[in-house]
């Protein structure tokens, strides 16, 4: 048993490749295979790329006006107008700093500054999404009008600060046992 | 005290995982058998310890003990029983100990059942298990603690005074339960869902499973025991796997589907993909497999395939539990991440240094050549590269691309979900037309003649079936293309288990009925793999019809007011409110649906108000040809705003993905032997 590495081979009439020809066959049919999927996807990723930026960046980058990119800001609550009727969505997303610890607190302090950059945001033919509210995080697809307000297509929405464990909130309201 | 029991039975479980690990590893090499013993013991005594830790917290759970700041999370006095002890994978660090407690039950079968007839792979095997849950532990016990406490330290200053931990601090004091319970925070809305009750255990389950053959696999390697019975042993393991991992992602679908309230099942998000990845790499693994059990060939392809699929899994599980991803699954986000990817990392260099070890000794090479490029292994290599193809394009878009981008350009790029489907679809249509075609060809050499020639019946069916599409009016013709490509695999499938069964007919003369019986008796693999392909085809049928041909509108209504929408009519009836047993606020529509003319269904969209969310709950009326798919979007009793959504043959993906576990079942389950009493019964079962 301990000696035992290799199980026998069962066909031991090995069937060597013919000739060259057959291996050719492998290595051409491979590297189409190849070449056809990695047209794919340069020519996908081409087409499809947008670059993730901030409400920063859209704003104050003239070059970005027309062109189709994502976006993500915080969601200012008493903005969010639905015409349920038209489908309709507006509302205005404040700038989230490129970098932050922790997504709950940069939305909240990002809502809390008054100088932060704004944006309008519409969004047509959408339901009014459940996770829209105030301090949701929306990353938005879409494009920069020359009116100033953001076409967006694509609407995702992210809501760190419910349903989240530990909510500071909560914590500091459970008072001593008395 | 309920705690201190949770806890104590956790550190319990990661002593003897650490402990096994040792003794396995030590014992093997020193070839002391009683240390190899009793690092199976401890090995297998890990699962009770676990089962009473994950008892404890369920017990906490349904009692309501908000004072573990994970019962506090996670439910409220609202929450409903069926809630409470679903909520055990409702966040992060139950989850987590779920998936110790899954891990530690399949190492305990596989020892079960793989002890005798693997002797010699099981040492390192259970090391391998071992380590992995060992670390899954120690995340639980060592960051994402569910046993932790709300404590209270009257001493500090008041914005320092509460505090978390699993033991009690110096000087602490217990909260007061009914402050506690009046601000626990309940379980997320959307996920009181029953796809989200099952689609997490599954999809942990298919992870989780992926994990033993991954030991076996390394364990051959380690222990030099290279024939395949690393492969026999774990064969029905991997295929459960799969079976739970595709389930796990047809409820997550479906949970989609039901409560995101867009009409659509898959949106390629990022953590979707990353659940997707493991299930192509593991599809490509069982497939490559039984090219080594019958050929002997590809056994250092094997390796590499099992070992990515367990980096996958590691991935999925990260991707999911580390929110570090922008996707709709961000309810979790915490330390986990950089610790996962370190495991993840010790343990695939240690997997390939000993692939390529044991290839660089020559000792894994393959017995026999690839002949002919229509022999039935070329077709196995092939499906091989395409679901390969599929994993990196997946993980190029969703990973990779916005990494890479970020790092190079300081910008991050990403795609949407069109450029996801421009990159798969082909690909997808190289897999349909295999499992076409690869069934039909011979191990070892195959003409194109013969090919061709078996084709002939499906190939007929096919164009019958494009031709009725065409009658019935199917348009475009990109989709009648489609479903030529999807149904001829699909008819593949069944030809060949009709030729089966018809020669059995012919020779043995049993009738139609037993010899399809003894046919998935006699080579349940081969049969069970066909119906799995047909799931598989009715799957594509349905996404087909559902993303080419589906249909969207909106409308607002005066009550009593209807509007027509292709055959359909939909009227406003009526406007309530009600208020649930759990407290929330529900706002019903109530629409009347006629199809030319005549009722078909009475639904009822709602919107549930949560105290801090809206939840839109869509009404849908569910045939096999389509879904007629409701959303309340807003009104009051005298006019409501409706969406609308048609979405033809969308059933048969949940129909398929039945078929499909259907196949896998039927070809993992284990070898029925034809014994005298059970062939009379199947003679009165047949004769009935």
């Amino acid at each position: 048993m301990a000696e035992m590495t290799w199980e026998k081979p069962k066909h031991l009439e090995q069937p060597k490749p013919k000739n060259s020809l057959e291996r050719a066959k492998f290595l051409i049919g491979g590297g189409l295979i190849l070449a056809a999927v990695l047209y794919l996807l340069i020519s996908g990723t081409m087409q499809g790329a947008r670059f993730f930026i901030t409400v920063d960046e859209v704003v104050n980058d003239a070059s970005y006006v027309g062109q189709t990119v994502r976006v993500s800001g915080a969601v200012v609550g008493e903005s969010i107008e639905y015409d349920s009727e038209n489908a309709i969505i507006r509302f205005t997303i404040v700038n989230i700093p490129n970098e932050f610890d922790d997504l709950a607190t940069a939305l909240h302090e990002a809502l809390l500054d008054p100088n932060a950059t704004r944006m309008d945001i519409i969004v047509e033919d959408e339901a009014m999404p459940d996770l829209l509210q105030h301090e949701a995080q929306a990353i938005l697809t879409g494009e920069l009008g020359t009116d100033g307000t953001f076409h967006a297509s694509e609407l995702l929405l992210k809501c760190p600060s419910r349903f989240e464990e530990n909510s500071p909130d909560g914590i500091s309201n459970i008072p001593e046992r008395s | 005290m309920l705690a201190e029991i949770g806890l104590t039975s956790l550190i319990i479980a990661f002593l003897l995982s650490l402990f096994a690990i040792g003794a396995s590893v030590i014992g093997e090499r020193s070839g002391n058998d009683s240390l190899v013993l009793s690092g199976r013991n401890a090995a297998l005594l890990t699962f009770p310890a676990i089962l009473l830790s994950t008892a404890v917290l369920v017990v906490a759970l349904m009692t309501e003990q908000y004072q573990l700041s994970y019962v506090w999370s996670v439910t409220d006095p609202q929450t409903p029983p069926i809630y409470r002890f679903t909520a055990l994978w409702g966040s992060q660090r139950g989850s987590l100990l779920f998936w110790s407690l899954l891990m530690s039950l399949f190492t305990f079968g596989a020892i079960w059942l793989n002890w005798r007839g693997e002797r010699r792979l099981m040492p390192y095997a259970v090391a391998y298990m071992m380590a992995t849950l060992a670390f899954f532990l120690g995340l639980s016990l060592f960051l994402e603690n569910p046993f932790d406490r709300w404590w209270i330290l009257p001493d500090l200053p008041e914005a320092e005074q509460v505090i978390e931990s699993a033991f009690i601090p110096p000087n602490a004091v217990a909260p007061d339960v009914e402050r506690l319970s009046e601000t626990a925070t309940g379980l997320n809305p959307l996920l009181r869902h029953f796809g989200m009750i099952i689609h997490p255990p599954m999809l942990y389950l298919g992870f989780v499973g992926f994990t033993i053959p991954f030991a076996f696999a390394m364990s051959a390697l380690a222990s030099g025991d290279l024939s395949t019975g690393w492969i026999k042993a774990t064969r029905r393991w991997s295929l459960i796997s799969w079976i739970f991992l595709s389930l796990g992602l047809i409820l997550g679908g479906r949970w989609a589907y039901d409560v995101l309230g867009w009409g659509g099942y898959w949106g390629w998000d990022p953590v979707e993909n990353a659940a997707f990845l493991p299930w192509l790499v593991g599809t490509a693994f069982i497939h490559s497999v039984m090219i080594q059990e019958k050929r002997g060939m590809l056994k250092v392809w094997n390796m590499v395939l099992i070992i990515s699929t367990f980096s996958a899994v590691m991935f999925g599980t990260f991707a999911t539990r580390s929110g570090v991803i922008e996707s709709v699954h961000s309810f979790a986000r915490s330390e986990v991440g950089f610790p996962m990817l370190l495991f993840w990392a010790v343990i695939t260099i240690i997997s390939v240094a000993l692939l390529l070890w044991r290839r660089g000794q020559g000792e894994l090479q393959d017995e026999h050549q690839f002949a002919n490029i229509l022999s039935r292994e070329s077709m196995f290599v092939l499906n091989n590269a395409v679901f390969l193809l599929l994993f990196f394009s997946i993980f190029w878009g969703s990973f990779g691309l916005p990494i890479a981008s970020e790092l190079f350009m300081g910008k991050e790029v990403t795609i949407g979900a069109e450029t996801f489907e421009y990159f798969t679809v082909p690909l997808f249509i190289v897999m349909y037309v295999l499992m076409g075609i690869a069934p039909l060809s011979a191990w070892g050499t195959m003409s194109l003649k013969r090919l061709g020639n078996s084709t002939t019946i499906p190939m007929i069916l096919t164009i019958i079936t494009i031709i009725f599409a065409i009658v019935v009016g199917t348009n475009p013709l990109i989709a009648i293309l489609g479903y030529g490509i999807v149904v001829f695999a699909g008819y593949v499938a069944l030809y060949e288990i009709y030729k089966g069964a018809k020669a059995r007919h012919k020779s043995i003369g049993e009738n139609w009925f037993r010899a399809t019986i003894a046919l998935f008796q006699r080579n349940q693999r081969r049969y069970g793999g066909y119906i799995v392909h047909l799931g598989v085809t009715i799957i594509g049928i349905g996404i087909i019809g559902s993303t080419v041909f589906q249909t969207e509108a909106q409308y607002t209504l005066l009550r009593g007011d209807s509007v027509s929408i292709q055959d359909y009519t939909v009227q406003f009836d009526n406007y309530t409110r009600a208020q649930a047993v759990d407290g929330r606020m529900m706002n019903i529509s109530e629409v009347t649906v006629f199809r030319d003319g005549n009722p078909i269904a009475e639904l009822r969209p709602r919107i549930d108000d949560y105290p801090d969310l809206p939840m839109t709950i869509a009404g849908a009326h569910s045939t096999l040809e389509n879904d007629f798919y409701v959303l309340f979007l807003g009104g009051n009793a005298e006019r409501a705003t409706f969406r609308i959504y048609i979405n033809p043959l969308v059933n048969l993906v949940w129909w398929g993905g039945i078929v499909l576990m259907i196949g896998t079942f039927i070809a993992a389950y284990p070898k029925v032997t034809a014994t005298p009493s059970r062939r009379k019964r199947d003679e009165v079962e047949a004769s009935t």
